[in-house]
């Protein structure tokens, strides 16, 4: 029944999967395949689970010569995609071969709060040494994500500092775009460090990142071909770290972020993900070279945040030139004309720092209170509640809901519809807001996706009336 | 008080940059064969070093202003340090996130010489990376200078410092324990000195920390002085946080041996200049 896929071989970037080769006609049994290729199904048996993740402590090697010891999925860096089909029952097996408790989390799923995968909604911890099988039917379809929601503490050691993370894909029951290649991406930060950061509190550096497990220059380049469709779906699953990504002489057509289509699907020189954001977006291989797609910023390209796309017959040494100007406004896929809804209820919700001293985390606060002290906030059946995320602190911050997705309706004041996410960054000083139609009963984890903080206190849990 | 020995003589700085007057006494001392006591008199930039450097594409510019309330007074051939004003101008260049150069300049304002030009001093300064993941921080500055002999018989001078430090929650410990020799000028034979200087302060509020620094110069590493020779010195000291380009400190220095300067106010006002593109989410 354990089933250890081959090494990243559907997830890293070459070689590129073919749409024909992964999809065929696009259908659902197609894609039943494909999981089967990452994840054999055994025999099947009533009981039997079709899925098997286990926990465990690697040596990865990031490049040549950079070897890092962490815990991961199945043995490899990211785990092992996942792809299910949605409105299909599945049943997993989850094996904890680490010294410490652990919990996985199925991030973008509107499931039960007792597989969700979070202890302070109810999901049972994974004992040290011990295992747990849950059974879900997975919704909505989409790009989606699995991870440790564990708390690392103080520690940059655990939680999502270490290689606990894996892509996981809801087959849709209709394409969002056409395209040639399907590539998924996972973006990581690596050897976490605290430093003082700029507004005198401490913060989290990182000196290395890889994209799939692997450093720039260190993974085999995706081999492309001229005027072929390249679907991306990135994934970034740094603890900390928001990314953008660009790739010289294209642009990236945004289908999706967070697993949900977007009404406009905007052109874009460069993408940007805050910690947990994902985004789906086709790029046409119409500028023939060797190309780095990458972070624009050289600080984290050069810590290895970056992979090769090398066209059919083109030689030399891989190229990058960052875009002019590194502009993201979700509006930019919004509806044309926002649509105007009214809420039920209003619910502010005002996100605050308080200053435990230069060499120590901030206390992160929602309304004034820190988990495990904040009240919970009340949501009511078929309600459409506003939610006012009001960050009066230095920091953004990637806010994330579990089980549900929220339709953002402003940001800075400005009005916009048809964004619906899982995952929104707030800009320091800022308020967005986004209304949430409370349709999925049981506990909610609501909290900043940025590890340190919600270590330190950042989450509140929603629960129905 | 039996008399000191040339390699006796306690540096006469505290954290210094400039070891001027102390070398004049220790010229006077060796002359005088009985003379006790080495005064403290190159006050010109009074700071615990922490191990971070300036960031790359960034310049630091600070100005160190020094007032010694009581100091020693004048005698033969050299100036007194009551009531003189020094003022130093620190500019500091981030080279990578591991390096940086620091440049000084040197002056002097007293009754009867005006303002003066004193000299120049060169900081290269390396650090242990924050990457290497190390628990405390660590960084080794050395610095080379020239001071005019109208303020130091030692012309040419050189230190050595290892910084270390160390951040936990509010409380912030920094050490320096400084190497100083003369390469040009009365003091050249007497070796190395040992000048270190300490801190430990507590932040209050994000914006207020207060603290303790200490300076001291033991003399010779291989024969320290007497503690009534020795230099020591305790400064109360306040840092403003009000700004990440800027640094602010003040202190008051209180000097307890016939050694040091009894009074000293001193000030630090720095500011950061960046040239780099600034870091977008």
């Amino acid at each position: 029944m354990r089933c250890h896929p081959p090494r990243q071989t559907d997830l890293r970037p070459a070689p590129a999967v073919s749409r024909r080769q992964f999809l065929g006609a696009a259908t659902l049994a197609a894609a039943a395949a494909v999981a089967r290729q990452a994840w054999p199904i055994p025999a099947a048996t009533p009981t039997a689970p079709e899925y098997r993740i286990e926990i465990g402590e690697i040596d990865w090697e990031l490049a040549p010569g950079k070897k890092l010891r962490t815990a991961a999925y199945n043995g490899q860096i990211p785990g092992p995609l996942i792809r299910f089909q949605e409105g299909k029952p599945v049943t997993l097996e989850i094996v904890n071969r680490l010294d410490r408790e652990e919990i996985v989390h199925w991030h973008g799923q509107w499931i039960p709060s007792a597989v969700d995968g979070s202890m302070e909604e109810g999901s049972p911890m994974i004992p040290a040494s011990g295992s747990t099988r849950i059974q879900f039917t997975p919704r909505p379809d989409g790009l989606h994500w699995y991870h440790t929601h564990a708390m690392a503490r103080r520690s940059l050691k655990h939680g999502l500092f270490t290689g606990q993370s894996g892509p996981l894909y809801v087959e849709p029951r209709a394409n969002p775009g056409q395209y040639d290649l399907e590539q998924f991406l996972v973006l990581h930060d690596w050897e976490p460090y605290y430093s003082a950061s700029d507004d005198g509190s401490l913060m989290v550096n990182y000196a290395a990142a890889s994209i799939n497990g692997r450093m720039l220059g260190h993974a085999a380049p995706m081999q492309v071909r001229a005027s072929q469709r390249v679907l991306f779906h990135i994934v970034n699953a740094s603890a900390t770290e928001a990314h953008w990504l660009s790739l010289p002489g294209h642009q990236f057509q945004v289908l999706a972020l967070d697993g949900r289509p977007v009404p406009t699907q905007a052109k874009v020189d460069a993408l940007r993900l805050g910690p947990a954001e994902r985004i789906s977006a086709l790029v046409t291989m119409d500028a023939p070279g060797i190309w780095i797609l990458g972070e624009p910023r050289a600080t984290f390209r050069s810590a290895g945040m970056g992979t090769v796309i090398e066209y059919a017959g083109a030689s030399g040494k891989a190229q990058f030139t960052p875009p002019a100007h590194l502009n993201w406004d979700y509006r930019a896929f919004a509806d044309p004309v926002p649509a105007v809804q009214k809420p039920d209820v209003t619910l502010p919700l005002v996100f605050t720092s308080r200053f435990e001293g230069h060499g120590a985390l901030d206390r992160w606060m929602i309304n004034g209170k820190s988990w495990p002290d904040a009240a919970s906030i009340l949501l009511h059946t078929g309600q459409r509640h506003r939610l006012v995320f009001d960050n009066r602190s230095m920091d953004d911050h990637p806010i994330h809901l579990h089980r549900h997705v929220f339709e953002l309706v402003s940001i800075r004041g400005a009005a916009l519809s048809g964004i619906r996410k899982d995952v929104v960054i707030v800009e320091a000083g800022t308020q967005v807001e986004a209304d949430l139609v409370a349709d999925n009963p049981g506990s909610t984890l609501f909290h900043c996706h940025q590890q340190d903080h919600m270590d330190s206190g950042f989450m509140a849990l929603f629960r129905y009336a | 008080m039996s008399g000191l020995a040339a390699h006796d003589q306690p540096h006469p700085n505290l954290t210094i940059k400039e070891r001027s007057l102390k070398v004049r006494l220790i010229a006077l001392v060796l002359f005088a064969v009985a003379a006790p006591i080495a005064r403290a008199q190159g006050n010109y930039e009074i700071q615990v070093y922490g191990a971070d450097t300036v960031p790359p594409r960034s310049t630091m510019v600070e100005l160190h202003s020094n007032f010694t309330s009581d100091g020693h007074l004048a005698t033969p051939g050299l100036a007194a340090t009551n009531h003189a004003e020094h003022e130093t101008v620190e500019i500091t260049q981030g080279i990578n996130d591991w390096s940086e150069v620091g440049f000084y300049i040197f002056t002097s304002e007293q009754s009867g010489l005006g303002v003066q030009w004193v000299g120049d001093h060169i900081r290269p300064r390396v650090r242990v990376p924050e990457k290497w993941r190390w628990p405390v921080g660590v960084s080794l500055s050395t610095e080379v200078g020239y001071q005019r002999a109208l303020f130091s018989p030692d012309t040419w001078t050189w230190e050595i410092r290892p910084i270390v430090d160390k951040t936990a929650g509010r409380w912030y410990f920094a050490v320096n324990p400084a190497l100083e020799r003369t390469w040009h000028g009365p003091d050249v034979n007497l070796g190395l000195g040992f000048s270190p200087a300490a801190k430990i302060s507590y932040d209050f509020t994000k914006k207020i920390t207060g603290g303790f620094e200490y300076y001291a110069d033991y003399g010779s590493i291989t024969h320290i002085a007497s503690l009534h020779d020795q230099q020591q010195q305790l400064f109360p000291a306040i840092d403003l946080n009000i700004s990440p380009k800027w640094e602010i400190n003040f202190g008051v220095g209180i000097g307890p041996t016939a050694a040091t300067d009894h009074w000293i106010v001193k000030g630090i006002i720095g500011r950061r200049f960046d040239w780099g593109k600034k870091k977008t989410l």
